[in-house]
């Protein structure tokens, strides 16, 4: 698949497209009864965790501008940090598939496999114990282990849909899409049975407790927020420039440019597409054994939410750029948390952060150019 | 026994083929006139949606519903495709998650408690299901629209060349597919499940277009194609009905969620026998390789 994509998403038509997409909920909201500026006051408050009026809990920082009180809840900004994390590693995934002219609809399921693999290996030395353990092994390694394990068989999930594509011709939008379903019926399948909880009380799909040298601490109290943060936006800078300072990085953008043109130049190409699946589904597959190390200590039925489909999103309006998508994946973030607050304080369905989603996809994706002159390296082959 | 068990396999495949089917026929529609069509997913929420919702007042005012919702769905993938230039699957992606997100808000807004209705007859689908196939067949070979319809699918610029201008045809074509894809859900809500939850095309539109890849873009294939998937969704619901159990080498083969994946991964094995064989319309290919 060659994408005709405009990856040239300028600053102004993202920030454009926000706003309309921000709009248009708005005028949803006010339709369906609710009050749009309350509404938009909740998203503001959940998303940046400013919001007016003296301090109301021990992590908030009071301050005043003007004499206008305000604070500034840490809490609420690490949790917006928190949902950050794996939008970022999504949309690195995504985005690099679109480099390489592939369209991975996958890290939804390949994260899903990368947390299960993960809580199976950070189970290592609590033999089933229902309380938490300190765990057999130094955290710094049960820690890598743990990641590692996320990452390798996330890679490996997407691997499958890019050697289908290289060797067989699948069109990865389908397969990946499949394997979606494959992947969530699996896991849940095995959290069920084999790996079950051994709590007996216990009904929902879920596996033990990892062991807590396989935990991540929170770096704000109670908050979701751990050290992934940092793994995320190095990621972000390594894939930035593995890219574009790179070998692999060169044939990556060559095969995106043009598959057959590449061939002939010498690159081998079913190598690269297969490479750049297991890359992608590595990205998140770090994003799933992340869930599971710093927030639920095991694998829980819809560990991976839906982060995966998320990407696309974050990928898009970040121009399938690192650089942008960090700045995406920052807005999606305080996007999402923001919904969560706005659907407690005023009753409205936090969907809707969902309509602005696609709102925002579909507006990015428009190009409105002249038919006449298709621009030939971006449409044709040849 | 075994007899009963049979015929409730055989029914079961057939009514589960149905929205497949027409779905399917969308997918070939589209992609004949050279239109990658991924938002046949979301039509089938969006179609399952109105066709609950309009059809509590009334059925023909549902009927009425998925048409008009199909055609004004249809038309705008062909606008945003052709007109605004939109890679084809980002279209598809974003209506998708359009359409699963505002069923999903208007759902808790307008029945929250969910609610029932008795539409229409699934027989009068799967007389729809077996005609659809062969008029389409027809429609392609036999008519003018069929030939243009194919002409701009094949090679655009030829066509153009010859007069015919590749937009006209196309719109139509994605727009009697968004109809196709309506009609495939309001299967789903208003005969099979008689109720309309969030998600409820789980996939089905994804499925559908592999039907159409399995069945090498031709509408009887696609629909011997839908059969092939919709005989395992059939499976998967016969084992769980009749509480069929299998344990071996320690592991549920029969548990819900490993008969859940069956469809899936059939699907996946289809499409990994099939293609290489199969030759997708030329001006599909020219954003493949």
């Amino acid at each position: 698949m060659k994408l005709s994509l405009n990856t040239q998403t300028n600053l102004k038509r993202a920030l454009l497209s926000i706003l309309i997409g921000l709009l248009l909920v708005g005028v949803v909201l006010k339709v369906s009864g609710y009050r749009p500026l309350e509404c938009y006051k909740a998203l503001w408050e959940g998303a940046t965790g400013l919001s007016s009026g003296k301090p109301v809990s021990v992590s908030d920082k009071g301050f005043s501008v003007g004499g206008w009180e305000a604070h500034f809840s840490t809490y609420t900004f690490a949790q917006t940090l928190a949902t950050f994390t794996p939008l970022l590693f999504c949309g690195l995934a995504i985005a690099i598939g679109i480099r390489a002219g592939l369209f991975n609809i996958g890290a939804q399921g390949q994260m899903t496999v990368g947390a299960m693999a993960a809580a199976t290996v950070g189970a290592i030395g609590t033999n089933g114990s229902l309380q938490p353990v300190t765990g057999t092994l130094p955290p710094v390694v049960h820690l890598t282990l743990t990641l590692l394990a996320g990452v390798l068989v996330g890679g490996l999930w997407g691997a499958i849909a890019g050697v289908l594509k290289a060797k067989r011709g699948v069109h990865e939008v389908l397969s990946t899409i499949m394997l979606n379903y494959v992947a969530i019926n699996l896991t849940n399948y095995f959290a069920t049975h084999n790996l079950k909880d051994p709590n007996p009380s216990n009904m929902a799909a879920q596996t033990g407790l990892i062991a807590k040298s396989a935990w991540l601490a929170p770096l704000i109290a109670r908050s979701n927020l751990t050290i992934g943060v940092a793994i995320a936006v190095l990621s972000a800078m390594g894939l930035a420039f593995l890219l574009w300072r790179t070998a692999f990085g060169y044939e990556i953008r060559a095969v995106g440019l043009g598959a057959e043109a590449a061939r002939t130049a010498g690159i081998p190409l079913s190598k690269i597409l297969i490479q750049t699946m297991a890359l992608s589904g590595a990205l998140a597959g770090a994003a799933g054994a992340l869930e599971v190390m710093g927030i639920h200590h095991r694998f829980v039925q819809g560990t991976a939410g839906d982060y995966g489909f998320d990407g696309i999103a974050v990928a898009l309006l970040g121009s399938v750029h690192p650089f942008g998508i960090v700045l995406s994946a920052a807005f999606f973030g305080a996007l999402n948390n923001g919904a969560n607050l706005m659907q407690l304080q005023t009753d409205a369905p936090k969907t809707v952060a969902v309509v602005i989603q696609a709102v925002i996809i579909l507006l990015v994706g428009l190009r409105f150019k002249p038919k006449e002159t298709p621009a030939p390296t971006t449409e044709k082959e040849e | 026994m075994g007899n009963s068990w049979l015929i409730a396999l055989v029914t079961s495949t057939l009514f589960s083929a149905v929205p497949l089917v027409l779905a399917a026929m969308g997918g070939v529609l589209s992609e004949r006139s050279g239109v990658v069509n991924i938002a046949l997913e979301g039509f089938m929420l969006a179609g399952a949606f109105v066709g609950f919702y309009f059809g509590l007042h009334s059925v023909p005012m549902g009927i009425f519903a998925v048409l008009i919702t199909g055609a004004i769905l249809g038309l705008l993938h062909a606008f945003f495709t052709q007109k605004a230039r939109m890679n084809p699957v980002v279209s598809g992606l974003g209506l998708n998650l359009l359409l699963a997100g505002a069923t999903r808000y208007l759902a808790l807004r307008l029945f929250p408690e969910g609610g029932h209705i008795d539409g229409l007859s699934p027989n009068l689908f799967l007389g729809l299901a077996i005609l659809l196939p062969f008029l389409l067949l027809f429609t392609l070979n036999q008519t003018k629209f069929g030939l243009r319809l194919r002409a701009v699918g094949e090679n655009p610029e030829s066509a153009r060349m010859a007069g015919i201008a590749p937009h006209p045809p196309r719109y139509w074509a994605v727009m009697l597919s968004g109809i196709c894809g309506t009609t495939a859900g309001a299967y789903l809500s208003m005969a099979d499940a008689h109720t309309f939850t969030s998600d409820m095309s789980a996939g089905k539109g994804y499925v559908a277009l592999a039907a159409v890849i399995f069945g090498k873009w031709n509408p009887l294939g696609a629909a011997g194609g839908a059969l092939f998937f919709g005989f395992f969704y059939a499976l998967q619901t016969q084992l769980q009905i009749n509480q069929y159990h299998l344990n071996a080498l320690g592991i549920e083969w029969t548990s819900p969620f490993l008969l859940d994946c069956l469809p899936y991964l059939m699907t996946l094995l289809a499409l990994v026998s099939v293609i290489g064989r199969a030759t997708p319309p030329a001006a599909l290919s020219i954003e493949e390789d």
